[in-house]
């Protein structure tokens, strides 16, 4: 790596990575009056959901942590309470009336459609890596070698 | 079997035995238990695939048939770059000249066929209008595809000495992606108004912000959990060693440094 700061490196990373798509939805966004409420339900359901799930599959590779540390149940109890505290949220805040419910009839659906959406949205990211990663990966491979030139003595 | 009852099975047991086995084929050190964990996927994703047939009463199944639907571009995407990519000047198992040329001719037809879903009459339907889980799909992919791109050019450039080819390369898959995104948002497709496909996107940047709020809540959670089980777990401290213990020890270090004398 480059002589810089790495944690400048980081932060430029990260604007990179995000600035340009956040630019262009703010233009879309701008371009053709979206709701910003549709939005801003969206963003809550997906972020309890991708908690929920996230902190689950966190939870299944405690039990890799275990092997290696004679398997203590204090952590997998703390990370069963994450879980049960994001199920709990996603309850409790679907069951307040319209606050987060969104084409769905019943808590149950909205739940369930949650899940589903976050599969979908999964799948495109695995997708958008195969591409990009593809694309990265062809180029690299197919760069020719740098040669070291020894200057004649 | 009743609706509910299918759904159950053969969508949302088949998910969960897809995940488990996502993660046992990852996070596992035995072969065994990594094969069991390959099983897992596959029957998961079959049962997954299938669900417009075997439950095709759940609104569910619209993922399934997805999933069915990109299945085919995937694939041709993902073997026809590893096709280009070994092809390449890689020290061992390179392949064939022929076999990169065959690996272009997919990547070419995997973009093409995704094209011809959204701007031509190969867009998923399910089961009598544009399938839902599609409307979240290529909004995002594009989203999604873009930014990981505009990352990959600053990674690149960082990362790399003299890869200023991979960093035009990945302005020029930004730039394209960013075009299908504007084409979508400014003309209507044969089966998809400009106006759906623009409160798509903005749903898609709205789940995606979620979904990573959400992952780094998840982690930074996990990370403590963690940190407060090892901070109290720490090794009881040893008093420093007594005048004869030393002694002992030197001794021995002593003994053993001397060594024998050559045969």
């Amino acid at each position: 790596m480059k002589a810089t700061n790495d944690g400048r490196a980081f932060v430029r990373l990260g604007i990179w990575f995000t600035l340009p798509s956040l630019l262009f939805v703010l233009g879309v966004w701008w371009s053709t009056s979206g709701s910003f409420e549709a939005g801003f339900v969206r963003f809550v359901n997906a972020m309890l959901t991708s908690f929920t799930l996230v902190s689950f599959m966190l939870l299944v590779t405690l039990f890799a942590y275990g092997d290696a540390r004679k398997r203590p149940i204090a952590p997998l109890t703390g990370m069963l309470m994450v879980v049960g505290a994001g199920i709990g949220l996603t309850m409790f805040f679907l069951s307040q009336g319209e606050l987060l419910m969104e084409d769905n009839a019943s808590v149950r659906a909205q739940y369930l459609s949650n899940i589903v959406r976050f599969a979908t949205t999964s799948a495109a990211i695995v997708v958008a890596s195969v591409v990009v990663g593809g694309v990265l990966l062809a180029s690299l491979l197919n760069t020719p070698q740098k040669q070291i030139l020894f200057e004649e003595e | 079997m009743e609706e509910a009852t299918q759904a159950l099975v053969f969508f949302w047991f088949a998910g969960f035995l897809f995940l488990v086995g996502s993660l046992l084929a990852f996070f596992s050190k035995g072969n065994a238990q990594r094969k069991v964990g390959m099983v897992f996927v596959g029957l998961g994703f079959l049962s997954l695939v299938t669900t417009p047939w075997t439950a095709s009463s759940s609104p569910s199944s619209a993922f399934g048939h997805l999933l069915g639907s990109i299945l085919g571009p995937t694939v041709l995407l993902g073997v026809g770059f590893y096709q280009i990519a070994f092809s390449g000047h890689v020290p061992v198992g390179r392949l064939s000249s022929t076999e990169r040329r065959v690996g272009v001719v997919m990547v070419v037809v995997g973009v093409v066929w995704f094209e011809a879903m959204h701007w031509w009459t190969l867009t998923p339907t399910y089961p009598d209008e544009v399938n839902s889980s599609w409307l979240i799909f290529w909004p995002t992919m594009l989203l999604v595809g873009f930014a990981f791109a505009c990352g990959a050019y600053a990674v690149v450039g960082q990362i790399g000495d003299r890869r200023v080819k991979e960093q035009r390369l990945m302005i020029v898959v930004a730039g394209f992606l960013m075009s299908l995104m504007v084409l979508g948002v400014t003309m209507d497709g044969p089966s998809l108004a400009r106006e759906r496909f623009a409160t798509e996107l903005l749903l898609a940047a709205a789940d995606l912000f979620g979904v990573f709020v959400g992952m780094l809540l998840a982690m930074l959670l996990f990370a403590v959990v963690l940190f407060v089980y090892e901070s109290t777990h720490v090794p009881v401290h040893l008093p420093p060693p007594s005048k004869e213990q030393l002694q002992q020890a030197g001794t021995i270090v002593a003994r053993n440094l001397s060594g024998g004398e050559d045969e």
